[in-house]
C-alpha cells in the first residue's frame, strides 16, 4: 500500500534536494537576466554549495526512508494549477529506487560541478554553462522522484533543453549549434511520444499519478489492461529509446559530443542517457502488464547493444567511442529491465553510470593512459580485432567495417525515411497555406515561398 | 587485381602533378603526432619573406589573422604597453623623407598618419555604418579620443560645453565630408573575388556547401585509416595505401548511403577502381572530370588541401617521417588522400547540381555558376564620407577647409587612407608595442653592473636554457649565494635513443633536427633478483588490468559484468582526483616509491649487440669525451670546475592533457631530458673520459663529482639519479647543494603561482608546492602550467651579466663565454643548436596567440583526442594543430629578442655564416642585438646593420629577494635588479620603484 502521510523529515529533505538546484538556476539565470551576470568568484561557491546541499539532503533523506518507511509515499507539495480536475500538482513519490536514484544523481553532478569549476575557469560561457548544469540537475531529480506525470514531463523537459543547449555551448563554431538542433529534434519526437502517453495515461486510468502506475497497485493494473497498457507502454519506449538513444535514434549521440568535457561526460556517460533506463524501472509494473511492450523493449536494447557494440570497435576518437561504448552498456540494461531483473539493472546502471562518468571526464587522458599501459605490459597490446571478425570472410568484413564507421548509416536513414518525407509535407503544406492565403487575400501582395530549400535542420 | 596506389608509379618525380603537390604541401600545418610535441614557425613555409609580409600574404593566403585586432593594440595603448613614442620613431623610419610632404591639404604626412594609427578610424560600412549614424551620438558629438591639438583646433568652432554648437558644428562637419565624396565622384568598385572550386562557386551562389557533406565522410575514413591504435577494430586493407584501401572498402552499393550526396558514389569509386588508376591517375582523371586546366591546377589544388588543411597536415607529416609513428605497416601519402577527396568531391558535386537543376558535365558547372556570382557593389557616398568625417576630427579640421576640397583632394586623401588601412595599422601598432618590450630588455642588460659569487663557486648547476629555469636559477642563487649556474641545450649533448626500464619503446632524445645514431637503455643493475622479478609482475599486473578495463569497459559482455560489479569503484579515484588533487598527487608518489624500480643504471657504453634502434648501442669512451669537452666549452665553466656539479634536465607531468609533450624539454624533441642529464653525469664522472680529456688539455680534478638530475616544471618535483654513486669527500656538499635546490623549488613554485588566475595575490610562500603539485594531479585542470607562454627573449652571454636580474622566465638564457671563443666556433655551434629551437617556440607562440583560432586550436575543453595522433574539436572537425588557448592565454605576441654578447664582427661572421640563422635574423623573424663585453652597450640590428641602442630607462634595484618584487603582482613585471638585504646598505642605485606592469 502506498503510505499517504509523508513523514516531516523526510518532506524537507526531498524539497531542499530538488529547491537548491533550482534555486541555483534561479539565481544564476536571474542575475544574467537583469544584466547583472555573477562573477566567477561567486559563481563557483554558489554551485558548490548548492550542489553539496542537494547532495547531502538526498543521501540523508535516502538514510532516513531506508530507516524508516519500506512502502512507496507520496509527497505533495500543493497544487499549482487546481482549473480543473487533477490540476498540475507538485507531488513526488519516493521509494527506494527513485530516492536511490536522485541520491545517485546528485553525487554525481556534485563531482561534476567541482570539476567543472575548475575547468571552466576563465572560459566566457562559465556563468551559463553552470546554469544550465542547474537546469539539468533539477530536470534529472524532478525525473527521478515524480509523483505525477506532469512533474514527470516538466523533468524530462528541462533535462533535454540544456542537454540541447549545452551541446550549442560553442556556439561561435557551425558545428555545435547544427548539432544540437538535430539532438533536439530527436528529443521533440521522445516529448511527443512522453506527451501522448500521459495524455492516454491520464484518459484510461482517470489519474496522472504515477503512484498507482509505478506503484504497482491492483486498482492501476485493473485499469490498464490490455490494448490501453501496451500502447502506453510502447509510447514510454518510443520515448525511452529518444532519450537514451536507442535504434533507430542512436546517431544523435556522438553528435552531442560537441560541448565541454563534463557537460558530455554528465549527460551522454553517466545521467542523461540513464534517464530511459531509469523511467523503464519505474514503470516496470506498466510493463509486466503488456509483454508485447516488453519483448519491444527487449529487441530494442538487444539490438542497440549489438549494434553499439560494433560501432564502438571501429570509432577512432576518444568521446564517439566512449559514447557508442556506453550504449552498448544501455542497451543491455534495457534487456534487463524487460527480462524482469530489476535490481541488477538499478545496479548495473549505478555502477555503469560511475565508472563512465570518471572516463569521460579522463578522455582527454587517453594517451597518456595507453602509455602507461604499454609501458607496463612492456608492448603494445595488439590490436586488430578478435578472432571473431577474423572468421568472415574479406568482402563481407569490409562492407561490415563499412557499416560500423559510418555508424550504421543512421543518419542518412533517418534523413530519407524521417526527415525528407516530413519536410516534403511541410513545404507542401506551406505551399498550400500561401495559395490559400493568396486566394482569400487576393489584395495582399504574398511574398513567394521559396522552393528549392534543402535545408534539413 | 587492383593495382594499388602503393606500388610505385613509374618515376612520379617525372609527374608534373606530383611536383605541384610536394610543392603545394609546404602549405599544410607541419605539426606531427601530438604525444611528441615539437614546437616549431608556424609559418616555415613563408620564411623567405621579410616577416611583415609573410604574415599579411600567409593571412590572405590561409584566412588567418596576421596581428592582434586593432581594437586589442588600442587597448594596450590605452594601459601604456604600447607608447606613442616608438609609434613616432617607427612613423620616423618607415616614411622617411616623405614624412613631411603636405597631403591634400590636411597637414604633413607623417601628422596625418600619427593620427590615423593611434587614434584609428571606425571600420563602418553599410547598414552597421547607418545604424551607427542613426543610434549613437555619432554626428552629434566630436570623438572623445581626440589628439591634444585636435581638440584645441575644434574648440576654436565650438564653445565649451555647448551641447547645441558642438551638434550643429559636428552635423556640418559631415555634411561637408558628403558633399565633398559627391563632387569628387564615382569610385570603382572593388574587384570580385573569383571563386576557385566548384564548390565556392555553388556556395557562393546557391548557398550549398559540398564541403559540409562530404568532410564527416573523408574525416572517419581518414581518422580510421591513420589511427595508431584507439579503435580496437582498425581499418582492413591498409596496406593498399590511402586510395587503394578506400576503393577496396567503399566499393560497395552500400557507400550510397553515406548520405544524400553519395547518390553517384559507388558508381564513381566502381568507375575508378575498374579502371585501375594509380593515386595520381585518379587525381589526374578527376582534374579532367571537374574542367580543371593546367594553369589553374595549383591554385586549385592548393584551395582543396587547405579545405581540411589539419587532416591534410598530418597525413603529409606521417608521409615525411613515418618512423614518428608507431603503427609501420601504413602506406600514407598525400597524394592518395587528395585522390580520395576528389572522388568523393565528385559525387556530391554531382548531386548539388543535380539539386540546383545543372544537367551539363561537371568540368562546364563553374562557367555556368560564373554568370550569377554576386557582383560587389563600389563604395557608397556614406561608406566614404565615414572616413574622411574621421580624419577631418582627428586632424582638427575646419569644415571650411573641408567644404574647399576638391576631387583632386578627395582622391589623393582616400588613396592616402589606403595605405594606412586597417592591416597596416596593426602592423605598426604591433612593431610598437614590440619595441618597447625589446628596449626594456636592453635598458636591463646595459645598466646591470655584472655579479659573480665573491669567491671560487661552491657549486655548479648546469640547467637547460629553458625559460622557465630562469626563474630556479634565480632562486638558487639567491638561497646559496656562492653557487653558479649555467646553462646549455637540455640535451647536453647527449643525442640518443633512450628507453627506461618502465618503457616499451625507445624514444629520440635529442633536437628534431638530429637523428640520433645511439641507443642507450636503461637496465636494472644485480641487486635482488627475486625483488627485481616480483617488482616487474607486479607492473606487468597493473599494466594488463589497465588494459582490459580500457577494453572492456567498450565491450558489451565483458562491460557488462564489470560495470555491475565493480562500476561504482570508479567514484573513489574520481573523488580523489577531482575533490582532493593534491592528496591523489601524494599518494601516486607513495605508490611510485612502492612499485618504482631498484637501483638502475644506464647502459652509456659501447656495446657490441645491435641496437633496437639507431646505429650503435652506447658510445665509445672517446665520443663520451667529445660530448663532455663540448659541453664544458659551450657553458664556459671548463678549466673551473667545482666539486661538485649538478646537470639538470627537465620534463613535465599532467593528467588530462593531451598537449602534455609541448611542455617537455625542446631540445629534448619534445621529451623529458633526465636520462641526458643522467647520462652526461656518468660519462663526465668516467675516469676514461678524464683521460681522454685530459690527454687533450682538458683536465676535471679528480675530487669533482656530476651529478645528474630532473626537474619536472608541472609540479616541481627534483629527482636525483645515481646517489648512491656520490664519494663520501663530496656528500656534504651534495646535501647542502640538496637543500638550496629544495627551498629553491619552493620558491619558485611560489613564483609560478602568481600567474594563475585561481591563485589569490598575497599566496603564502608555504603553500605554494602543494598547489602546483595539486595542479599537475588534477584531472579537472586544463592549465598545469602556463609552459613556454610569455617567452620573449634569448639571451646568449655569460652568467655574470643577468645574475641577479629579475626576468620574470621571459628570457631563454644560454651559458656562452666570448673571452674564450675568438674564432666563433663556440657561438657558431651554439647558435646552430639553439635558435631553431628557441624561434620555434617563439613563434608558434606568437601564431596561436593572434589567432587562437585559426593559427591555434582553440579551447582545449571541447577537445577529442583522435586517433591517438591529434584533437578535433567536439563531435568532429577538421584536426586541429597549434596551441590552445589556455597554454597562450598570459603570452604577449612579440618576436623573440636574441642578445649575444661578444663583439659585432664576430656575430654578424657567425650568423651570416648560417643560412637558415641568417634568413631569419634578415627577415626579421627573429630580432638580433650585440651585448658588448667590455663596454656593455647593445648594438641592435637593423636592416642597415648595428645600431646602437640609446637607454631610455634606468634599471630599478628592488632590496631583498625576488618575492620582494613580484609577490601580490599578476601581470607582466619588468626587469629589475634583485640586490640582498645586506648588499643594499653599501649600494647607491638604491631606487624604490613602482610597479607599473
Amino acid at each position: 500500500m502506498v503510505g499517504m502521510m509523508p513523514s516531516i523529515p523526510l518532506t524537507v529533505l526531498v524539497l531542499v534536494g530538488v529547491g537548491s538546484p533550482a534555486l541555483l538556476f534561479a539565481v544564476l539565470g536571474g542575475a544574467s537576466l537583469v544584466n547583472r551576470p555573477s562573477p566567477e568568484r561567486s559563481t563557483g561557491p554558489l554551485a558548490a554549495g548548492a550542489m553539496t546541499v542537494s547532495c547531502v539532503a538526498l543521501v540523508l533523506a535516502f538514510v532516513v526512508y531506508g530507516t524508516t518507511a519500506t512502502d512507496a509515499q507520496l509527497l505533495s507539495y500543493g497544487a499549482w494549477s487546481t482549473l480543473h480536475e487533477g490540476g498540475i500538482a507538485i507531488e513526488f513519490l519516493v521509494d527506494r529506487l527513485s530516492l536511490g536514484f536522485a541520491a545517485l544523481s546528485t553525487a554525481i553532478a556534485g563531482v561534476v560541478s567541482a570539476f567543472s569549476n575548475r575547468y571552466l575557469h576563465r572560459e566566457s560561457g562559465y556563468n551559463r554553462y553552470f546554469a544550465l548544469l542547474a537546469l539539468f540537475v533539477t530536470g534529472m531529480l524532478l525525473v527521478a522522484l515524480a509523483g505525477n506525470i506532469a512533474v514527470l514531463f516538466i523533468g524530462w523537459e528541462l533535462v533535454g533543453l540544456s542537454s540541447a543547449l549545452l551541446v550549442a555551448f560553442f556556439h561561435e563554431r557551425p558545428a555545435p549549434p547544427a548539432n544540437a538542433f538535430r539532438v533536439f529534434s530527436v528529443y521533440r519526437i521522445s516529448d511527443a511520444a512522453m506527451l501522448s502517453a500521459a495524455v492516454l495515461l491520464r484518459h484510461s486510468a482517470g489519474t496522472g499519478s504515477l503512484a498507482l502506475l509505478f506503484g504497482g497497485s491492483v486498482e492501476s493494473s485493473a485499469a490498464l489492461t490490455g490494448a490501453n497498457a501496451t500502447i502506453i507502454a510502447v509510447l514510454l519506449i518510443v520515448a525511452v529509446a529518444g532519450k537514451s538513444a536507442l535504434l533507430p535514434f542512436s546517431s544523435w549521440l556522438p553528435r552531442a559530443m560537441e560541448g565541454p568535457t563534463p557537460s558530455s561526460a554528465v549527460y551522454y556517460g553517466s545521467l542523461s542517457i540513464h534517464a530511459g533506463c531509469f523511467l523503464l524501472l519505474r514503470s516496470a509494473p506498466l510493463l509486466e502488464h503488456a509483454p508485447a511492450a516488453r519483448l519491444l523493449a527487449g529487441a530494442l536494447g538487444a539490438a542497440t547493444s549489438v549494434f553499439a557494440a560494433m560501432t564502438t570497435r571501429v570509432q577512432t576518437d576518444v568521446k564517439s567511442s566512449l559514447a557508442y561504448a556506453s550504449l552498448t552498456q544501455v542497451g543491455i540494461i534495457v534487456v534487463e529491465i524487460a527480462i524482469g531483473w530489476y535490481t541488477l539493472a538499478f545496479v548495473h546502471l549505478a555502477g555503469h553510470a560511475s565508472f563512465r562518468l570518471l572516463q569521460f571526464l579522463s578522455a582527454p587522458n587517453v594517451l597518456h593512459d595507453l602509455h602507461g599501459i604499454e609501458a607496463a605490459m612492456g608492448d603494445r597490446p595488439v590490436s586488430g580485432g578478435s578472432s571473431l571478425e577474423r572468421l568472415i570472410p574479406d568482402r563481407l568484413r569490409h562492407r561490415l567495417f563499412l557499416i560500423a564507421l559510418e555508424r550504421g548509416f543512421l543518419d542518412s536513414i533517418l534523413d530519407r525515411f524521417f526527415v525528407d518525407p516530413f519536410m516534403r509535407v511541410a513545404r507542401q503544406l506551406s505551399r498550400f497555406d500561401g495559395w490559400l492565403c493568396d486566394a482569400v487575400l487576393p489584395a495582399e501582395p504574398q511574398a513567394a515561398v521559396p522552393g528549392g530549400d534543402d535545408q534539413d535542420e | 587485381m587492383h593495382r594499388s596506389s602503393a606500388l610505385p608509379e613509374g618515376n612520379p618525380a617525372d609527374n608534373p602533378l606530383a611536383h605541384v603537390i610536394d610543392e603545394l604541401a609546404h602549405l599544410l600545418p607541419a605539426q606531427g603526432p601530438i604525444s611528441i610535441f615539437i614546437h616549431h614557425n608556424t609559418l616555415h613555409a613563408f620564411e623567405h619573406l621579410p616577416f611583415e609580409e609573410a604574415v599579411e600574404h600567409a593571412a590572405e593566403r590561409l584566412g588567418r589573422e596576421p596581428f592582434l585586432s586593432e581594437s586589442r593594440y588600442r587597448e594596450k595603448l590605452a594601459s601604456g604597453r604600447i607608447r606613442a613614442k616608438d609609434v613616432d620613431a617607427l612613423l620616423r623610419d618607415e616614411l622617411g623623407p616623405s614624412a613631411t610632404d603636405d597631403v591634400a591639404g590636411v597637414g604633413p604626412r607623417v601628422d596625418l598618419w600619427r593620427a590615423v594609427v593611434l587614434h584609428g578610424i571606425p571600420a563602418a560600412t553599410g547598414r552597421e555604418l547607418s545604424w551607427i549614424l542613426e543610434e549613437t551620438d555619432a554626428l552629434s558629438r566630436f570623438r572623445s579620443d581626440l589628439p591634444a591639438q585636435a581638440r584645441s583646433a575644434l574648440a576654436a568652432v565650438r564653445e565649451a560645453d555647448d551641447r547645441a554648437g558642438e551638434r550643429g558644428a559636428v552635423h556640418r562637419l559631415w555634411d561637408a565630408c558628403v558633399a565633398a565624396v559627391g563632387r569628387a565622384g564615382e569610385r570603382p568598385a572593388p574587384a570580385a573575388d573569383i571563386p576557385i572550386r566548384h564548390r565556392d562557386h555553388l556556395l557562393a551562389v546557391y548557398a550549398v556547401d559540398t564541403d559540409a557533406w562530404i568532410h564527416p565522410t573523408l574525416i572517419r575514413f581518414l581518422a580510421g585509416y591513420l589511427d595508431q591504435g584507439l579503435a580496437h577494430w582498425s581499418m582492413p586493407a591498409r596496406q593498399l595505401g590511402i586510395h587503394g584501401c578506400f576503393l577496396e572498402i567503399y566499393r560497395t552499393s552500400v557507400a550510397g548511403q553515406c548520405g544524400p550526396w553519395a547518390r553517384t558514389f559507388p558508381r564513381i569509386i566502381e568507375e575508378d577502381h575498374a579502371a585501375g588508376r594509380t593515386a595520381l591517375g585518379s587525381i589526374a582523371h578527376s582534374l579532367a572530370e571537374l574542367g580543371v586546366g593546367d594553369d589553374e591546377l595549383a591554385d586549385y589544388l592548393s584551395a582543396e588541401l587547405l579545405a581540411l588543411r589539419g587532416w591534410a597536415g598530418i597525413v603529409r607529416q606521417i608521409e615525411e617521417r613515418p618512423d614518428r609513428v608507431p603503427v609501420r605497416d601504413l602506406t600514407v601519402t598525400l597524394r592518395g588522400y587528395l585522390a580520395v577527396r576528389l572522388l568523393c568531391e565528385r559525387a556530391a558535386l554531382e548531386e548539388a547540381a543535380r539539386r540546383v537543376s545543372f544537367d551539363g558535365p561537371l568540368s562546364e558547372l563553374r562557367a555556368w555558376t560564373g554568370n550569377r556570382l554576386p557582383v560587389p557593389a563600389p563604395p557608397t557616398t556614406i561608406d566614404r564620407a565615414w572616413r574622411l568625417f574621421h580624419v577631418a576630427q582627428l586632424c582638427g579640421l575646419d569644415v571650411s577647409i573641408v567644404e574647399q576640397w576638391s576631387l583632386r583632394h578627395v582622391a589623393e586623401l582616400e588613396a592616402e587612407l589606403e595605405r594606412i588601412d586597417d592591416l597596416r595599422r596593426r602592423r605598426i601598432l604591433h612593431q610598437a608595442f614590440e619595441r618597447a618590450i625589446r628596449h626594456r630588455l636592453y635598458d636591463a642588460l646595459a645598466h646591470h653592473v655584472p655579479q659573480s659569487p665573491s669567491g671560487p663557486p661552491a657549486f655548479q648547476a648546469v640547467f637547460c636554457l629553458d625559460e622557465r629555469e630562469e626563474s630556479i636559477r634565480r632562486h638558487l642563487e639567491e638561497v646559496e649565494p656562492a653557487c653558479e649556474t649555467c646553462s646549455t641545450a637540455g640535451f647536453f649533448n647527449v643525442a640518443m635513443y633512450h628507453e627506461s626500464v618502465t618503457d616499451a619503446h625507445p624514444r629520440p632524445l635529442c633536437p628534431v633536427a638530429i637523428r640520433p645514431d645511439h641507443y642507450v637503455g636503461e637496465i636494472e643493475t644485480d641487486s635482488d633478483r627475486l625483488v627485481r622479478r616480483s617488482q616487474r609482475l607486479h607492473r606487468r599486473a597493473a599494466g594488463f588490468l589497465g588494459y582490459n578495463v580500457h577494453l572492456g569497459s567498450r565491450l558489451p559482455v565483458r562491460g557488462a559484468v564489470l560495470m555491475t560489479a565493480f562500476g561504482w569503484l570508479a567514484l573513489v579515484p574520481l573523488v580523489l582526483r577531482v575533490v582532493f588533487p593534491w592528496l591523489s598527487s601524494r599518494l601516486g608518489v607513495m605508490h611510485e616509491t612502492t612499485v618504482g624500480g631498484g637501483p638502475t643504471r644506464l647502459q652509456v657504453d659501447r656495446e657490441d649487440a645491435a641496437p633496437p634502434i639507431g646505429k650503435y648501442a652506447g658510445f665509445t669512451v672517446r665520443e663520451m669525451a667529445g660530448i663532455v669537452r663540448r659541453v664544458l666549452e659551450d657553458t664556459g665553466i671548463r678549466g673551473r670546475l667545482s666539486p661538485l656539479v649538478l646537470v639538470i634536465g627537465h620534463g613535465s607531468i599532467s593528467l588530462n592533457n593531451p598537449h602534455e609533450s609541448a611542455h617537455d624539454c625542446g631540445a629534448c624533441g619534445g621529451g623529458r631530458g633526465g636520462p641526458n642529464a643522467r647520462a652526461f653525469a656518468q660519462m663526465a664522472n668516467d675516469a676514461r673520459v678524464r683521460e681522454v680529456l685530459a690527454a687533450e688539455g682538458l683536465t676535471i680534478d679528480a675530487a669533482t663529482w656530476f651529478v645528474g638530475a630532473q626537474r619536472n616544471t608541472c609540479n616541481n618535483d627534483v629527482t636525483f639519479f645515481d646517489e648512491a654513486l656520490v664519494p663520501a669527500a663530496v656528500w656534504p656538499l651534495f646535501e647542502r647543494a640538496v637543500v638550496a635546490l629544495e627551498t629553491a623549488r619552493r620558491r619558485e613554485a611560489h613564483e609560478r603561482c602568481r600567474r594563475f588566475d585561481a591563485v589569490p595575490r598575497w599566496y603564502p610562500p608555504a603553500a605554494a608546492l602543494a598547489h602546483v603539485q595539486g595542479r599537475a594531479a588534477d584531472l579537472a585542470q586544463p592549465r598545469p602550467e602556463y609552459g613556454h607562454a610569455t617567452n620573449a627573449f634569448c639571451i646568449i652571454g655569460r652568467r655574470t651579466r643577468t645574475r641577479g636580474v629579475f626576468l620574470d622566465r621571459r628570457a631563454f638564457l644560454v651559458s656562452y663565454d666570448p673571452s674564450r671563443d675568438d674564432d666563433g666556433a663556440i657561438l657558431a655551434r651554439i647558435l646552430a643548436a639553439v635558435v631553431p629551437v628557441v624561434a620555434g617556440i617563439s613563434l608558434e607562440y606568437y601564431f596561436s596567440y593572434v589567432d587562437p583560432t585559426g593559427y591555434g586550436c582553440g579551447t582545449k575543453l571541447p577537445h577529442n583526442v583522435t586517433s591517438l595522433l591529434g584533437v578535433m574539436d567536439g563531435a568532429q572537425s577538421d584536426l586541429r594543430t597549434g596551441l590552445p588557448w589556455q597554454m597562450v592565454e598570459i603570452h604577449e605576441p612579440t618576436r623573440l629578442a636574441i642578445v649575444v654578447e661578444g663583439p659585432r664582427d664576430r656575430v654578424s661572421r657567425v650568423v651570416r655564416a648560417n643560412p637558415s640563422i641568417d634568413r631569419l635574423v634578415r627577415h626579421r623573424w627573429i630580432w638580433l642585438a650585440c651585448l658588448d663585453t667590455d663596454s656593455g652597450a647593445v648594438w641592435e640590428l637593423r636592416s642597415t646593420g648595428f645600431v646602437a641602442h640609446t637607454p631610455e630607462q634606468p634599471l630599478p634595484v628592488v632590496v631583498g629577494d625576488s618575492a620582494a618584487w613580484y609577490q601580490g603582482k599578476r601581470g607582466f613585471l619588468p626587469p629589475v635588479a634583485i640586490v640582498p638585504g645586506s648588499a643594499a646598505a653599501s649600494d647607491e642605485r638604491l631606487v624604490r620603484v613602482p610597479w607599473s606592469g
